[in-house]
């Protein structure tokens, strides 16, 4: 169900600040998102990057190994804007279909 | 999880993913797993995928990491059959040399005897004794036809074979056989 929308949501969890993937997930639960879903955040992210839509740096950590922070790009945030109201036009056609639906049930 | 990462990173090298770009993977999905497990969030739930290598295989996937195998190209034949021609040239060539070579140096040797020219005398109405030293010296062998051993020397060679005259003997002997009589 996610996975269409998800990739906008990940764009959306890091166009104001970067990320790395863990975070990436804490974001979305914190947003109400907790379940991603089959195949993870990884994949997409690498979509994501493949298609220049995330910008990437590496930044060092407590302790560890530097970790991969990922940020909207200037693609990203073009992409995202073109969502999220593609997203917004989906829903509200999906939304009467559902409302007509439950209308019936009910 | 590290049973897992180092599952993905079998799976990545597997599938030829560039060695720093593995490792950058890897390196990211340890922190990250090991970080959840500090929150008390299971692999599976942060991966949503229990199988490490259709994960990882998937990932590699999407980031465009995985080398799309080759289209088939169009086998040029004709390149072959030239290739197959000079083999079949050379083989050839090879065995006859080796043939050639080999019937020179090799195996059993073979005794050739040369053709040779006997001059076989004529002894016909000779004494027996004189007769037989005189084929002797000439041919390699001698036969008394009839009863050789009543034969004495004052008999007469009545006859004679092969006649006398120059003949041709190609590795074989030459044997006269004379016939006696009395006179």
């Amino acid at each position: 169900m996610l996975r269409g929308v998800l990739d906008l949501c990940l764009l959306a969890v890091v166009v104001d600040e970067p990320a790395y993937g863990y975070e990436m997930t804490r974001r979305l639960r914190e947003r109400g998102l907790s379940t991603v879903g089959e195949g993870s955040i990884y994949p997409l992210l690498g979509r994501l990057e493949r298609e220049g839509l995330v910008a990437t740096h590496r930044e060092a950590s407590d302790g560890g190994p530097p970790r991969k922070y990922y940020s909207a790009s200037p693609s990203g945030r073009r992409a995202l804007s073109e969502g999220v109201r593609a997203w917004r036009d989906v829903r509200g056609e999906v939304d009467s279909v559902l409302a007509t639906i439950e209308a019936e049930v009910a | 999880m590290t049973a897992y990462v180092e599952e993905c990173r079998q799976e990545w090298k597997r599938l030829g993913v560039p060695d720093l770009l593995a490792e950058e993977m890897a390196t990211e999905l340890e922190s990250d797993l090991a970080e959840a497990q500090a929150d008390g969030v299971s692999a599976a739930e942060l991966l949503g995928e229990s199988d490490p290598r259709r994960f990882a295989a998937n990932w590699a996937g999407e980031r465009g990491l995985v080398r799309e195998p080759a289209p088939p190209k169009r086998r040029r034949i004709w390149p072959w059959i030239v290739v197959a021609l000079f083999l079949v040239l050379f083989a050839t060539w090879t065995a006859l040399q080796t043939a050639g070579h080999g019937s020179a140096t090799r195996g059993r040797p073979v005794e050739v005897t040369p053709s040779r020219r006997v001059s076989v005398p004529n002894v016909i109405g000779m004494k027996a004794c004189k007769a037989l030293r005189t084929v002797a010296h000439t041919v390699d062998d001698w036969r008394i036809a009839g009863h050789p051993h009543g034969s004495t020397c004052d008999e007469i060679v009545v006859s004679q074979s092969p006649v006398g005259h120059v003949i041709r003997r190609d590795g074989h002997p030459v044997i006269v056989t004379l016939r006696v009589g009395r006179s």
